[in-house]
């Protein structure tokens, strides 16, 4: 990042393409659309480039190229819930659409105790719960879990304290037990959504 | 601490999940480590919870990573330079006009500083030519003044303007 800092753009290339794409997953996750993933993504990028002066030698690039992703994010997320108010008023929705737990149970055929745990339902129960989770829980998760993040330093990138931190992501994980573990233990689908 | 189904308390439950998710996630010192690994070693029902835990936390190995294709590349590469070609216009399009503004003040600085060390000098150096503008007309008409013998007298004809230029104090 020192190099991008004195305007090498090779270096920028090659920070580019070392983290494009664990910065499009935990986008994707956390505003569950991969274009509009794709679109933050490159506004993060443009973003870094652009505030290159002010980056601190010594300060952990992944640390700051994570604030910026979650300010943006939280901004999308921010004006796409403000027009979902004013085109769905009254309609409760989380991140990922309408009721995404209640959806899948819907489609499936209720409970189903010997049912196979298929790896494709299984990682569409798991995205949904992951779903469930309120924006800074869900954000802590992507972090602690995709980027192997500390808590200092998850802290720094979502500006809370370490402590908030800690009981952030307890709480997240509270709660995506008590949605995953019925499925994972007995195989019954989740039949309601957590909440932060 | 023993036996969570014994202990209701909500604040216990979150404060015992907080060490638990602690404990997986490597965040404990060593202290709190061996204290908690004491418990879990005597608690069956801790236990299982810490098990549930570390269970739906593997789950999420399933969700999908994502791999950008080349086109992601290019066109944020081509935005990148796009913001970079912007940057270098807009320096070179301000630099001459901030170049003329630092011309500008520092010629206005300049010229004043000139001009206040001008007056200053004016006002405290001495100058030796003063007196002799002021003494000059006498000395024009020097000549004249010598043949008279009395000051008195020349006073008196001062006093009548019989002289043609005025001199000062003279």
């Amino acid at each position: 990042m020192l190099e991008v800092r004195e305007d090498n753009a090779g270096a920028f290339e090659e920070l580019m393409l070392r983290y494009q794409n664990r910065l499009v997953t935990v986008i994707e996750h956390l505003v569950g659309d991969r274009d509009q993933a794709e679109d933050l993504a490159q506004e993060v990028f443009l973003r870094v480039y652009r505030s290159r002066k002010s980056y601190t030698p010594g300060a952990k690039f992944s640390t700051w190229l994570f604030t910026i992703a979650n300010n943006a994010a939280s901004n999308a997320l921010r004006s796409r819930n403000r027009r979902r108010e004013v085109s769905l008023a009254g309609r409760e929705s989380g991140p990922l659409g309408a009721s995404p737990l209640e959806a899948i149970v819907q489609a499936s055929s209720g409970q189903m105790p010997a049912r196979q745990l298929d790896k494709a339902e299984m990682r569409d129960i798991v995205h949904l719960a992951l779903g469930s989770l309120g924006e800074r829980q869900r954000l802590a998760v992507l972090l602690s879990k995709f980027e192997e993040m500390s808590y200092a330093d998850i802290a720094e990138a979502m500006e809370l304290s370490p402590q908030a931190i800690k009981s952030l992501l307890s709480r997240a994980r509270v709660n995506l037990r008590d949605v995953l573990a019925p499925y994972l233990e007995r195989g019954e689908m989740p039949s309601r959504a957590s909440e932060e | 601490m023993s036996n969570e189904s014994d202990d209701p308390d909500p604040n216990a439950e979150d404060a015992r999940a907080e060490r638990l998710v602690a404990y997986l996630d490597g965040e404990m010192d060593d202290e709190s480590s061996r204290r908690i690994e004491a418990e879990l070693a005597s608690d069956a029902g801790l236990r299982q919870q810490l098990g549930a835990l570390e269970q739906t936390w593997e789950a999420l190995d399933e969700l999908d990573r994502c791999e950008v294709d080349e086109r992601f590349t290019q066109t944020t590469l081509e935005m990148v330079a796009l913001a970079a070609e912007e940057d270098v216009e807009r320096v070179v399009k301000e630099s001459p006009r901030r170049s003329r503004r630092r011309w500008l003040l520092g010629g206005i600085g300049l010229a004043a500083a000139a001009v206040a060390g001008f007056t200053a000098a004016l006002l405290l150096w001495p100058n030796p030519n003063r007196q002799l503008l002021k003494d000059l007309p006498v000395l024009e008409h020097f000549e004249h003044y010598r043949l008279i013998d009395d000051v008195d007298f020349l006073k008196e004809l001062q006093q009548q303007e019989l002289f043609p230029e005025k001199t000062d104090g003279q």
